[in-house]
């Protein structure tokens, strides 16, 4: 008990990870909460290519304000070079697959990768320059986060989560319905902007976190896991920032525990937690979905138990209506929800019809001995009428069995002389 | 016939993409409180016309007035019910929510919706009928209902101009009087209702006016006049085969 304590409390007085606590619950979060739009938008690879773009910019950011300004590594120059890399990236996306029959995801294919391309060969032209280590850039490094990457996504997180809070409406509707948001004169285009910017934003301050690999996974996944939970854009955001945080938190834990990679821990609990949830989400999980289906009493049941039930003319005990229907242990659940939707009533343990049943059931009839007729007619052996019939008769729609009755000439008896009941009771 | 008697103006609209035109001189004024259902082949620029009445397009030439007021400067007020087939249908959204949508033009960016913001939602949502389903997410619904909450979203936004693209699409016979009943009652409400229509068979039953249009307009009048075997032999080549039925259907 002590050693388990322990190994949830040693870690939190080490000052890296608080830091790496503190700052990988920004990120996350606010990646979470911006995720939901991405997702909704199904911008997802979009989130990757941001993130493989910024190399460039951060290179080119850094080699500006070393060879003009002469800073080392400035963090604020390396950040403005990622999102004009970034915004230029996304820009290009757009114009290649406007001008060209190219499609959109192959354009981002391309772009991301040219980008990308450009910043690991000017980092290396210029590693007597710049110090950019391209191993932290691509994997993260969470358990070494630096004061100024801090105070850098912070500063982030609140200037994106003030921008979705104040625009809420704006976000939503635009990616819900662009066309009426553009019929009631709202800038769709300039919000595209802001959301990407806003992406972009994240996905820079993310990058340091957890890497240009694991970035969209930070995006999209705590997104997607609370999109299998709610049903409402505002509490699939809170319950994204939930997940974003557990992934932290719980990936951080991992990591210290196993001795990994922080970013790869992050990542996996994350995706352990979408796993968890898809399958046991109530709505719509895998389980429940499962158990829908399973719980779900067939139409053809039914009908077999109101025939039965019928046939029998009076209080049919349940051992003669398991005789004929063969449920096995499922007829107790059938005849009870039969007796919820009214069609029988229990006597004893006996059933009833009820007159919506008896209703039901000479329809079903109705069709069983119109479908004797028609089998007859076409000289199906006779030994074969009824069991044909009585899988026949659960396709009993209006139409199907008014032309059987019409291409028979209306009969009013089966190949067995007994009545077939007419369309309305009274008949 | 005065000006305050239309609802929308067409003026010699001619649009273009890429020196093809999508609508050739296309002149039309739809007056107010008709249900007027815009008829034409695949490719007729039908959904042209459409953006041309949100102001989504520029027109080479023409004009497209609102009420009187040029379209751009007519921005909400006419409401779009779009095609079942372009919602996402899983998107985090309850319908109270998808009704209150239509009271966004009215809030300005810095509050929010208010309890009269949601009471007119909810009052749209009873004028269609689905006060009952106000909690539920919009993909759990039927086809019907879902055209109807949009319907309530529109009548939400308060526009007396209502546009809607194809609502009968994809939906079966009974639901497509369900969402007629409605269309009927918003019009006895005051509304003015273009729908964009692909049934030529029920076309003459359902509207007070048909616009026949395939790239320039060809007809615009009651049913009796448009649905007529020399314009839509014109309009519709070599379908003629369907025509003589829906001609018969009409003279009966």
């Amino acid at each position: 008990m002590e050693t388990m304590l322990n190994a949830f409390l040693a870690p939190l007085g080490e000052t890296y990870f608080q830091k790496a606590l503190i700052g990988g619950s920004i990120v996350a979060i606010v990646s979470a909460v911006v995720g939901c739009l991405v997702v909704l938008r199904r911008m997802a690879f979009l989130g990757d290519a941001l993130s493989h773009a910024m190399i460039a910019g951060v290179a080119g950011g850094y080699l500006v304000m070393k060879l003009l300004f002469g800073y080392e590594a400035h963090a604020p120059g390396m950040l403005l070079g990622s999102l004009l890399s970034a915004i230029i990236t996304v820009a290009l996306i757009g114009f290649v697959s406007k001008v060209s029959r190219v499609k959109e995801d192959t354009a981002i294919g391309i772009m991301y990768t040219g980008v990308f391309a450009l910043g690991v060969v000017v980092v290396s032209i210029f590693r007597h320059y710049i110090h950019i280590d391209l191993m932290h850039f691509i994997m993260g490094d969470v358990l070494g986060v630096a004061d100024a990457d801090l105070w850098t996504s912070a500063f982030v997180a609140a200037t994106v989560l003030s921008i979705i809070i104040l625009f809420f409406r704006h976000f939503q509707i635009t990616t819900f319905d662009p066309v009426m948001a553009a019929s009631i004169g709202l800038p769709v285009l300039l919000i595209d902007y802001l959301l990407t910017t806003c992406v972009s934003l994240v996905v820079v301050s993310a990058v340091s976190m957890v890497g240009v690999i694991l970035v969209v996974g930070l995006l999209i996944t705590p997104a997607a896991t609370a999109y299998l939970l709610s049903d409402r854009l505002d509490r699939m955001m809170l319950l994204s920032a939930f997940f974003g945080f557990t992934s932290v938190v719980g990936g951080l834990y991992l990591c210290v525990w196993l001795d990994s990679a922080g970013g790869g821990a992050i990542m996996l609990f994350c995706t352990l937690q979408f796993l968890v949830v898809l399958i046991f989400a109530p709505r719509y999980g895998m389980l429940s979905r499962w158990l829908r289906l399973r719980r779900m009493v067939p139409q053809q049941v039914i009908e077999d138990v109101l025939t039965t039930v019928l046939r029998y003319e009076k209080a049919t005990p349940k051992a003669i209506i398991s005789k004929y229907v063969d449920e096995g242990s499922r007829l107790s659940k059938v005849l009870k929800q039969m007796v919820e939707d009214s069609l029988l009533k229990e006597e004893g343990s006996s059933y009833l019809l009820t007159e919506n049943g008896e209703k039901e059931a000479k329809q079903v009839l109705r069709a069983h001995r119109l479908w004797e007729a028609y089998l007859e007619s076409i000289g199906a052996p006779e030994q074969d009428w009824h069991t044909t019939a009585h899988h026949l008769e659960h396709m009993r729609e209006e139409e199907t069995v008014d032309y059987l009755s019409e291409v028979l000439g209306k009969p009013k008896q089966d190949p067995h002389g007994q009545k077939i009941p007419g369309k309305t009771n009274d008949e | 016939m005065t000006t305050n008697n239309i609802a929308v103006e067409v003026r010699n609209l001619t649009v273009s993409y890429h020196s093809k035109p999508a609508l050739l001189d296309v002149s039309v004024a739809i007056e107010k409180d008709k249900l007027v259902g815009v008829i034409g082949p695949n490719g007729a620029g039908k959904s042209t016309f459409i953006k041309a009445i949100l102001g989504f397009v520029r027109p080479d030439v023409g004009q497209v007035m609102i009420k009187g007021q040029d379209v751009q400067n007519a921005k909400g007020q006419v409401a779009y019910v779009p095609q079942r087939g372009a919602v996402d249908w899983d998107f985090p959204i309850t319908v109270k929510e998808v009704a209150l949508m239509g009271r966004y033009q009215r809030i300005p960016w810095y509050r929010n919706p208010n309890k009269s913001d949601r009471e007119a939602a909810m009052e749209a949502l009873s004028m269609v009928r689905m006060s009952e389903f106000a909690d539920r997410q919009i993909g759990q619904l039927s086809g019907g209902q879902q055209q109807r909450v949009f319907l309530a979203r529109a009548l939400a936004q308060g526009s007396d101009i209502l546009l809607l693209d194809e609502p009968f699409a994809g939906v079966d016979a009974a639901t497509e009087r369900a969402i007629l009943d409605v269309l009927e009652r918003a019009k006895a409400a005051g509304k003015t209702l273009v729908v964009v229509h692909h049934d030529l068979v029920t076309a003459a039953e359902y509207f007070d006016k048909l616009i026949l249009i395939k790239q320039r307009m060809f007809a615009y009048g009651p049913p009796s006049a448009v649905l007529r075997e020399d314009l839509l032999s014109e309009v519709y080549e070599g379908k003629l085969r369907i025509f003589a039925e829906v001609l018969k259907k009409e003279s009966v």
